[in-house]
């Protein structure tokens, strides 16, 4: 390691704030209301479980951008320098998120046990399978499945997030005042022991989250899956966040054509990622063809009449929208590195996870035949405005973050190589 | 020394000067020419003009190859040649050729990769004139050297020479077919 960046110009003053973050603010409690006056109009499951896909989308963004900055950490790049202070400020959006987990929490706590995952409530009637309690399937997983443990797990994961955040945010923004490359080494060690806890706890959010949804179901692949998407979500949010900062002059002279090009290159090696992950997911339960996992995607084709199910087009829409589209799109140099090429891209990915999450979650809610309900339903208004909800108290908490420091890390070893990256 | 030299060779002492002299030769519209330096230098591919490599589009082209051959491999193979059932699958199905179609995929794109790399960079070359000039080891230590050579259009003997010398390059010399 050099020694600090004491040529850096120190005098470079605190980023300017964005003039839209009450904005962001507004919005956000807007989509929360919006959220709430769903529960007057559709059933307290449905609007619940349109609320843990905006929940799940978000945190995961934010996993995403966590592990971005530990694996830039452990590996020492240096390309990521600039954008990682971006990053450390969207961690500031986890204590809202584990405050937004309450209400599912509170919702099945107090109003009823089985609102969101049928496994809580021991009585709940599992369609033409008598109740859970009574289903061998559940005796055998109950050790894993039960409250205490979703509690206790559920708040061990904002933990070890917010904790691990806290950290690094701490961390890098003391050395913008000190200079001292200790700060970088200590990153280095919360990286070595954070990738393997983060990486525990997304999984196993998954599996109690969403899997547990299906408790009938498994999948060794479902917390891999989940981290593609949180990876890609964060990088999307960051290509964003890079054209913003351009656009709005704070990264002239700082961003070059390689930043972009190397992110970029990250978003296509993450589609590929994605889908051989979600493709291998499907290729075993489906050559295998063993009942106790193909109903979940026997569930997303067919209704028990024969007939097909929306959610069927959905899987369509998510095999070539979140694998071919992008695939094709990103091999091209140039759609990486034109501000406009990859800003329709990455906003379409964004878009994609979100019925990735909605396709895993929602078919969850089950009609009296035991169907999934469709996709195209008021439910997926109730998705909407907790995207937009959640989404607006993350954005506001990032952009409540991003005054209180310089834009780069003006004293990080490596903001020269960072500024004059080169592919 | 035959009528015809391979083309001109000027020394650089500094990557900043030969950057400068890669831009003036590029807007003198040279384009039969090359850069030999130490080791990279940030940009020059810029300063020479040199557009983006095509190997990406031969990489392309192999990796379509690749999937396409893996597909009609197996449909051939199990649906067409000798249709066999197993485990109750169909006699063909995307799922299951897909696992080799993309192994031959990235095959055949490296393989494409390499190969195009080599053509494109006209690979193996066991000659080159420049490897006459006495002083063309120190382009492997601390030497910087533009080398424009004969065949280009462009290529007058003296004004070729006044460019490379007014571009800051030091003992122009021509090289030897």
């Amino acid at each position: 390691m050099s020694t600090p960046a004491a040529t850096a110009p120190a005098a470079l003053p605190l980023a300017s704030s964005a003039p839209v973050t009450g904005k962001a603010l507004s919005i956000g409690l807007a989509g929360l209301a919006v959220t709430a006056v769903g529960l007057l109009i559709s059933s307290p499951s449905q609007v619940a479980l349109s609320y843990l896909v905006g929940i799940t989308y978000w945190t995961a963004i934010a996993i995403g951008t966590l592990l971005l900055i530990l694996i830039h950490h452990i590996t020492d790049a240096s390309w990521s320098v600039v954008i990682r202070r971006q990053w450390e400020h969207w961690l500031a959006s986890f204590k809202w998120l584990a405050l937004l987990f309450l209400p599912l929490v509170l919702a099945t706590l107090l109003y009823q046990k089985d609102v969101v995952w049928p496994w809580m409530n021991p009585a709940h009637v599992m369609h033409g399978h008598g109740t859970v309690e009574t289903d061998i399937l559940y005796q055998k997983k109950a050790s894993f499945l039960n409250l205490p443990m979703f509690l206790g797990m559920t708040a061990s994961f904002f933990a070890i997030w917010c904790w691990l955040s806290a950290r690094l945010r701490q961390a890098s923004f003391t050395q913008d005042t000190d200079g001292n490359p200790q700060w970088t080494q200590m990153n280095r060690k919360t990286s070595a022991f954070g990738i393997p806890l983060t990486a525990l706890a997304l999984s196993f959010a998954a599996i109690y989250w969403v899997k547990s949804l299906e408790y009938h179901w498994f999948s060794t692949m479902y917390g891999v899956w989940f981290f593609a998407n949180c990876i890609r979500g964060a990088l999307a949010v960051g290509v964003l966040i890079m054209l913003w900062l351009w656009k709005r002059g704070d990264y002239k002279g700082i961003l070059n054509t390689n930043h972009l090009h190397s992110i970029g290159q990250l978003c296509f090696a993450f589609t590929v990622f994605w889908a051989y992950v979600t493709f291998s997911q499907y290729f075993l339960i489906w050559n295998a063809n063993v009942p106790e996992e193909t109903f979940w995607y026997n569930l997303r084709e067919l209704n028990h009449d024969g007939s097909i199910s929306q959610w069927k087009y959905v899987g369509f829409v998510i095999l070539f929208g979140h694998f071919f589209v992008p695939f094709l799109y990103l091999l091209s140099y140039k759609h990486k590195v034109v501000h406009s090429k990859i800003k329709p891209i990455v906003i379409w990915i964004l878009s994609i996870i979100l019925i990735d999450l909605c396709y895993n979650i929602l078919p969850a809610l089950k009609d009296e035949h035991g169907d999934a309900q469709p996709f195209l339903s008021l439910n997926l208004l109730w998705v909407l405005s907790s995207v937009v909800g959640i989404g607006g108290i993350c954005v506001w908490a990032y952009l409540k973050s991003f005054p209180t420091t310089k834009l780069i890390p003006i004293r990080d070893p490596r903001i020269e190589e960072c500024i004059t990256h080169h592919e | 020394m035959p009528a015809e030299p391979y083309g001109l060779i000027a020394t650089f002492e500094t990557a900043a000067d030969i950057y400068h002299a890669a831009e003036q030769v590029r807007d003198a519209g040279y384009k039969r020419w090359d850069c030999i330096t130490p080791c990279p230098v940030h940009g020059l591919d810029k300063a020479m003009g040199v557009k983006r490599s095509i190997v990406p589009r031969i990489s392309l082209a192999g990796g379509l190859t690749g999937f396409c051959t893996g597909m009609s491999m197996i449909w051939w193979m199990n649906s067409y040649d000798y249709p066999l059932t197993v485990g109750g699958k169909p006699l063909f199905s995307p799922m299951f050729a897909f696992p080799i179609s993309y192994e031959l995929t990235i095959l055949f794109t490296a393989f494409a990769t390499i190969g195009g790399m080599f053509i494109v960079n006209r690979l193996p070359m066991h000659y080159h004139a420049v490897l006459k000039y006495e002083h063309i080891r120190r382009g492997l230590d601390d030497r910087f050297f533009v080398v424009i050579e004969a065949r280009d259009p462009k290529f007058n003997l003296a004004a070729t020479r006044a460019l490379l010398e007014q571009a800051g390059g030091l003992a122009v010399t021509e090289l030897e077919a």
